[in-house]
């Protein structure tokens, strides 16, 4: 076992001996090239020079014969020079991806907040023109879709209602429930306001002209779209985008809460935005959530 | 069929409203909306004893294997919803296929709920 292992150490010990020569010639024949061209040279001085130099370092033959023979390599030399490369090799790793944790951590720093959310004008199920500026100083919950919708728009309404009664329980009148038609050509308020009965009496159910719902689904970034060539007194159906949009007092965008999210979960994240909010919330003396219907 | 025994039924509220709903002029309730759902619910338990995936392509087999419960589905549903629902139920079907194909694969489950009820 040992006389195999030693057997390719020789040989690289052996091969680095040699290098050192090789090199001295190669790099003396450049340099005189440059100078004389034509008159390469021969020799390299290396052979002789330890012996005639170190002679006097040596206590004994045996051991200058040994230095001779390794050359300047060492056992000590050789493991400091792994010690030292895998040291560095480390180091680099290490600081390389310190400085990619960092570079992530500052692009989500830069970016800031979405761009959902803005200026809207429409009207409530009660007929009443409602603005964004109506929903400022309280957290508000959008929801869009349509009253003729199948299955999704019902249940996740059900779900927005669960949510609410679940805030109200712990920051009264903190949040504002809101209802956007996808569909305002059928869903006016007389539609909306009884579809919206039935899920709770607290929902803001806005519509509008088809503009103005436009230009509502595009500041929110909501997907929509109604079938064309629709003709008069045709059913048909819209497809949307279904989250719930999270807004905060200022009117601010501030979490997506989507089909994954449980009643109570949803609930959980809107109460911890609400306690995080730092300044003044709005809230009306007789919540005219209760009392718009 | 359904639709036409409304139209021979004459003119009470009822059938008014159920004509209504069915081509979409108003929405339906909760409680409308929840007979439909039911009368959905029974037709597909009928496709699945007959194994049939797609209604509306074996339209034939699916006509002939549950009538009455086709029936019951198209005077319950907003015509437009029966569409929805059976290519719904095609997607659904495949989505799981799928899913069970991943989890074979040893793929990681995210919770996510697409369903319309709690499944048992």
């Amino acid at each position: 076992m040992l006389q195999q292992s030693t057997a390719p150490m020789r040989a690289v010990m052996n091969a680095l001996q040699s290098t050192p020569s090789r090199q001295c010639q190669r790099l003396l024949s450049t340099a005189r090239n440059a100078q004389h061209p034509r008159r390469p040279t021969p020799t390299c001085s290396h052979k002789s020079q330890p012996l005639a130099q170190r002679t006097f370092k040596y206590k004994t033959v045996e051991e200058a014969k040994s230095r001779y023979r390794s050359g300047p390599f060492s056992w000590k030399a050789g493991s400091l020079f792994v010690l030292t490369g895998g040291g560095l090799l480390w180091y680099f790793e290490f600081e390389k991806g310190r400085m990619q944790r960092q570079r992530v951590a500052d692009a989500a720093k830069g970016v800031g907040r979405p761009k959902v959310g803005g200026p809207f004008e429409l009207i409530d199920q009660n007929g009443k023109t409602v603005t964004d500026k109506d929903l400022k100083g309280r957290y508000s919950l959008v929801y869009f879709g349509f009253t003729h919708c199948p299955d999704i728009c019902p249940e996740e309404l059900d779900k927005m209602a669960k949510m609410f009664d679940l805030v109200e329980a712990e920051h009264k009148g903190a949040l504002v429930p809101v209802f956007v038609t996808c569909d305002p050509a059928r869903d006016g308020p007389a539609v909306l306001k009884e579809y919206l009965g039935e899920f709770h009496q607290g929902f803001v159910g806005l519509t509008g002209t088809y503009d103005q719902v436009k230009a509502m689904c595009k500041a929110y970034r909501v997907y929509f779209s109604t079938p064309t060539e629709v003709k008069p007194g045709q059913d048909y159906l819209v497809d949307h985008s279904i989250y719930f949009y999270l807004m905060d007092p200022e009117g601010d965008f501030v979490e997506a809460l989507g089909r994954q999210h449980s009643p109570e979960q949803a609930a959980k994240v809107i109460v911890d935005h609400v306690k995080d909010w730092k300044g003044v919330l709005r809230i009306p003396a007789a919540t005219t959530t209760t009392t718009t219907v | 069929m359904g639709l036409f025994d409304y139209f021979s039924g004459g003119g009470s509220e009822e059938d008014k409203r159920a004509t209504e709903i069915r081509t979409g002029a108003v929405a339906p309730t909760r409680a409308e909306r929840q007979r439909c759902w039911e009368a959905r619910d029974g037709y597909f338990a009928c496709l699945d004893t007959n194994n049939i995936v797609d209604a509306l392509k074996d339209e034939k087999a699916a006509a002939k294997a549950c009538k009455g419960e086709s029936a019951v589905f198209e005077r319950d549903c907003a015509t437009q919803w029966v569409t929805y629902f059976k290519k719904w139920r095609v997607q659904d079907i495949q989505k799981r296929a799928r899913l069970k194909e991943l989890e074979a694969q040893g793929a990681n489950r995210l919770d996510v709920n697409t369903d319309f009820a709690e499944r048992k």
